[in-house]
């Protein structure tokens, strides 16, 4: 679009009080609630409370590497993250790809299957927090009707099933969202490049890798992108579900933050902690975006 | 394979997908209907139960979850409300105007931005200020970190409903003596209303669901949300799990009215327009 078409008229001073005034609640909305407490943060983790009063330094970052516990729950955030990522993945895909044809009922499966991650987080961990119940919890309990002995299967008491059952229950809750992104972006494909290759004479699979696969790449690296940015920064189900236990079992760096702040009133640790967390969320993304683009400038 | 076979697969597949979504949401509404002794019946009963309303009662009559109820609506609307006027006026500066020095893109980006943090980042120094404001454990704390959380968004998903729209209507009011603001008002906001009560179902949704400000900001009863009611019955030691359910089933209901009406717009919503480019 030239960008006659898109603006008003070129500015002068006059032009430009108007949007001035328009953007300048939101501005300083902004400007109060991201800008200043990230300043505020930057502060506080650079102080430390010691015996002879407050200290400034490096201090609460240079505790982070000794920490085993910070470093476990960052552990915890990586296997979380990749095993839901690759689960979210490939079953959205496979679900996006089933749909994607002529199916009767398709808009009936479309919106059931996007009740599971609009519900509210708290909700989705009381859910499975009932489903998971060793003792009247839906799983076991069919199980059992199967003959299966169910004793040892405490989910998420036991700290061998715990981190596999939260990260089931992530995949539970977000695999639609992968779903319809996939989707949404299947069917912006034009028939062309499958027509083409139909007359080529490519089979299945050889369509889906050389013509399906490469024009959805758009819409996996933002999927991607979406969930992993979420995955880094878990915390709502997690706290319903287990609290980070039993132990220290499935506390990722978010519910380690929580506890470090609110729990043991460390407020610079936590937020030395949070800039960590912050970093690797931008770092990530920012390789993401780099392939985003890549691909855009072809 | 013939397609038939095939096609069947597909349902199959599809049916099993459905069930696997729905049915752990249909266990939480039966134990929220069961009295105690059947709750914890073996085996499970999915279907033959004797329903009774006790624990809605004992939830919302006897236990505070009516004043949590009230606290999460009345957190929503008004968060909502605050970051639809100032991000729509954001958003349509930043869609209709030509700025200096390309802000246009540079502040779209900054705005999108200031999304992206993770929430426990500013949970702790936002704890610190409400503090400090002497605001802690009030609906207004909530209000506002939801306005400043929702804003992007709204900024975001309107400057792209704006940009859709010819401008020729408005250059016509203008012609015609509006005031820009006046054109705002009378012409290009009837024409965005489809794009604006969508962008306000989702900031509804968000405000409705969230948990982690709300957690940190408010541990009183009086401005506690559903789902901090919620958890704090949960992590007890003794657990009235028809009571939670019945909570968490009410919490879903507005969700899913939500859902419903904003299906069309729900993955341009869910990835902030990106997708669409």
């Amino acid at each position: 679009m030239p960008k006659s078409r898109r603006f008003f008229s070129a500015p002068n001073k006059r032009e430009l009080l108007l949007p001035a005034l328009f953007l300048a609640p939101a501005l300083a909305v902004l400007l109060a609630l991201s800008i200043y407490p990230l300043i505020y943060s930057i502060t506080i983790s650079l102080q430390q409370e010691t015996a002879a009063g407050v200290t400034w330094g490096l201090g609460n970052f240079a505790r982070l590497f000794s920490d085993n516990f910070f470093l476990t729950a960052l552990g915890h955030t990586f296997i979380y993250a990749i095993a839901a990522l690759t689960c979210e993945f490939l079953l959205g895909l496979s679900l996006a790809l089933l749909l994607n044809s002529q199916i009767r009922g398709r808009g009936v499966f479309r919106a059931s299957l996007l009740i599971p991650m609009m519900l509210p987080p708290v909700v989705v961990g009381v859910v499975w927090r009932l489903m998971l119940n060793p003792n009247f919890g839906a799983i076991n309990g069919t199980l059992k009707q199967f003959g299966i002995n169910t004793e040892s299967l405490t989910w998420t008491a036991s700290p061998k099933l715990a981190m596999l059952s939260v990260i089931a229950v992530d995949v539970w809750q977000w695999t639609p969202f992968v779903f319809l992104v996939l989707l949404a972006g299947l069917q912006a494909i034009p028939p062309e490049p499958y027509e083409a290759a139909l007359i080529d004479g490519s089979s299945r699979w050889q369509t889906f890798w050389h013509v399906t696969l490469p024009l959805l790449k758009p819409s996996i690296l933002i999927v991607l992108l979406l969930r992993t940015m979420d995955l880094l920064r878990v915390f709502d189900q997690i706290f319903i579900l287990t609290e980070g236990g039993p132990g220290f079992a499935t506390e990722t760096i978010s519910l380690y933050i929580y506890r470090t702040a609110f729990r043991f009133f460390d407020f610079g640790y936590a937020a030395a902690m949070s800039f960590v967390l912050l970093a690797l969320t931008n770092v990530i993304s920012a390789v993401y975006i780099k392939f985003l683009q890549a691909k855009e400038t072809i | 394979m013939s397609r038939k076979v095939a096609q069947s697969i597909r349902y199959v597949l599809l049916t099993a997908a459905l069930l696997f979504s729905l049915a752990p949401v249909y266990w939480m509404l039966t134990i929220s209907l069961k009295t105690e002794v059947e709750q914890f019946a073996s085996p499970p009963s999915w279907f033959a139960f004797t329903p009774t309303l006790d624990h809605y009662y004992d939830a919302f009559v006897a236990r505070g979850f009516g004043d949590y109820l009230l606290t999460s609506a009345i957190v929503a609307v008004t968060s909502t409300a605050c970051a639809l006027i100032i991000g729509t006026l954001a958003a349509y500066a930043l869609a209709r105007f030509e700025l200096p020095w390309r802000l246009n893109r540079r502040l779209s980006l900054w705005i999108l931005s200031t999304r992206m943090f993770p929430a426990i980042v500013t949970a702790v120094p936002l704890f610190l200020m409400m503090r400090d404001l002497r605001l802690l454990n009030t609906r207004a704390s909530l209000i506002i970190v939801y306005t400043g959380f929702n804003l992007p968004f709204v900024v975001w998903m309107m400057r792209g409903f704006f940009a859709d729209l010819p401008r020729d209507l408005e250059e016509a009011a203008l012609v015609d003596g509006d005031s820009r603001l006046g054109a705002l008002v009378r012409i290009v906001l009837p024409l965005v209303a489809p794009g604006l009560a969508a962008t306000a179902v989702f900031c509804l949704i968000v405000s409705w669901n969230e948990f982690l400000f709300a957690l940190v900001l408010t541990q009183t009863d009086a401005a506690m949300t559903l789902p901090v009611g919620i958890a704090g019955r949960v992590t007890q030691y003794e657990i009235k799990w028809g009571v939670m359910s019945a909570a968490a089933s009410v919490a879903i209901i507005p969700i899913l009215v939500f859902a419903l009406a904003v299906q069309k717009y729900l993955v341009r919503g869910l990835s902030m327009g990106a997708v669409k480019g």
